[in-house]
């Protein structure tokens, strides 16, 4: 066992560098938090399109969704990093990130959204319409009130996927934590106690949005 | 409710197991001399009960460890030293099992004896001499910064305020950050996992030069890119083993020595035109 990964001089000198970790960790928090806000606004936009009268708007819909849900994540963004500056089109990194994991996760967003309209009884639509509703006034005060219990639960838990798929910026140099742990322990060979306090700050980062899934599950009398 | 007490015991479980690896493992760092003898012929022993040595190289370095994409066989210097100590050990240079390394993985496979000795262009650091058993330096190779001819850098100067594309896991980057703290340059890092990503890198113009020992550089030039005349930070080259292996550790250490003291290393040197 003298060869142990996870000996005390390693978790001293993780110690000492407390701040590579504490600056990956503020980058990942960033992209996260920006990445969500564009794939709330892409889901709830698409989600819609979704279920819109006019067709083409639906096969709207179906192209964005099926595009990013069935291809990788991975390769998405390499192409965004490597292969957009042959075209003269160099996006920075951060953005990158925000993009990439925005438009990716968008598309299970609107798929939630979509999903979450389609539960609500054809009848209350009709209802509305027949009562001079327009169709967005049936969306907004109809429609909408009762299928967001459904959808908030879904898309709390895309959140929670979103906030791990950060970690796709360890392939592009995108600074986030997990780039910041394979950089400090590729150059110590320290990875016992670099990877299980990576690993601590993924699940700190996402339990309370799970917890809060529990809750927003019992108020919308989702049983478990 | 039954379920969630069930992980959390199974995360106890995990969380006891890993703090008694901890506490085993500084027992064995302060009383290693004691263990030393106990396993010095082991660590021989099971090579030569398994009938196989198993060294990690490099399969992406020409002319130290690459794999022709052609034959599909792996060559290079380091291949042919490699080759010396299995004979030494099992009396056949080609009892051996070659696995594929990268910077990152060298130290997690030494860990686990996925393989029992590292000859990939491993350079010898402090850091690295603390957590395993590291030979005497069998090649010197100073690091180059490959650019694109038609950047307009010409020395290490004109990297001031650019970035430089350094593989993972390589003591690369210090090297450079010194060297350009000498020259009074700022210079930012970006980082990928292998050789190639940092050349794609390059070529995207996402970096402006790729920092690599010389050696390694040279087998990605292409015709749009060139080498810098500037060579920084010499890279010595050692063998590792796992530091508990003391007993290969040694013989690798002495086969070295004696290859060197016989002109058998220069000749091995010369044939990979590394001389």
């Amino acid at each position: 066992m003298a060869t142990n990964p996870f000996a005390e001089y390693k978790w001293l000198a993780l110690l000492k560098d407390w701040r590579v970790f504490a600056e990956g960790l503020s980058v990942t928090l960033e992209v996260a938090i920006v990445a969500l806000l564009i794939s709330l606004a892409l889901g709830i936009l698409f989600g819609i399109a979704g279920v819109f009268p006019n067709k083409n708007v639906r096969k709207l819909n179906r192209i964005y969704v099926e595009f990013f849900q069935n291809t990788p994540l991975v390769i998405q963004v390499i192409f965004l990093y490597h292969a957009l500056p042959h075209l003269k089109i160099m996006l920075p990194v951060f953005l990158i990130g925000c993009l990439g994991i925005g438009l990716y996760t968008g598309a299970y967003m609107s798929e939630a959204v979509r999903s979450g309209i389609l539960a609500i009884p054809r009848g209350q639509s009709e209802a509305g319409l027949s009562q001079g509703f327009t169709y967005f006034q049936t969306m907004r005060y109809i429609i909408l009130p009762q299928a967001k219990r459904i959808i908030l639960p879904n898309i709390a838990n895309q959140s929670v996927s979103l906030i791990k798929n950060t970690s796709v910026l360890a392939m592009i140099a995108g600074g986030d934590l997990m780039y910041r742990a394979d950089s400090w322990s590729g150059m110590n060979m320290y990875y016992g106690p670099t990877y299980l306090v990576t690993g601590l700050l993924y699940w700190l980062m996402c339990f309370p949005l799970t917890k809060y899934i529990k809750h927003l599950e019992k108020t919308a009398g989702v049983k478990s | 409710m039954s379920l969630s007490r069930k992980k959390l015991l199974a995360l106890g479980v995990a969380l006891i197991t890993s703090f008694g690896i901890l506490a085993a493992g500084c027992g064995g760092d302060t009383k290693k001399d004691d263990s030393k003898t106990a396993t010095a012929s082991d660590g021989i022993q099971k090579i030569k009960d398994r009938g196989v040595l198993k060294v990690g190289v490099k399969v992406d370095v020409p002319k130290f460890g690459f794999k022709d994409p052609k034959t599909g066989k792996i060559e290079g210097f380091e291949i042919d030293l490699s080759k010396v100590i299995a004979k030494k050990i099992l009396g056949d240079e080609n009892k051996i099992d070659m696995t594929g390394v990268v910077a990152k993985t060298r130290g997690p496979l030494l860990d686990s004896g996925e393989i029992d000795l590292c000859i990939a262009t491993f350079t010898i650091t402090d850091e690295r001499k603390q957590t395993y058993n590291m030979t005497t330096p069998y090649y010197e190779d100073p690091v180059g910064f490959l650019v694109k001819k038609d950047s307009g850098i010409k020395s290490l100067k004109d990297l001031n305020g650019k970035n430089i594309a350094v593989p993972q896991g390589a003591t690369t980057r210090k090297g450079v950050q010194a060297a350009a703290d000498k020259a009074g340059i700022q210079v930012s890092f970006i980082e990928f996992p292998t050789y190639s990503e940092c050349k794609t890198a390059l070529a995207a113009g996402r970096a402006d030069a790729y920092a690599m020992d010389t050696s390694n550089l040279l087998g990605y030039r292409d015709d749009a890119t060139e080498l810098l005349p500037d060579k920084i930070a010499p890279q010595l080259y050692g063998a590792a083993t796992k530091k508990d292996n003391k007993a290969l550790f040694d013989l690798v250490e002495k086969t070295f020595d004696d290859m060197k003291k016989s002109g058998e290393m220069d000749q091995l040197l010369k044939k990979w035109d590394l001389k």
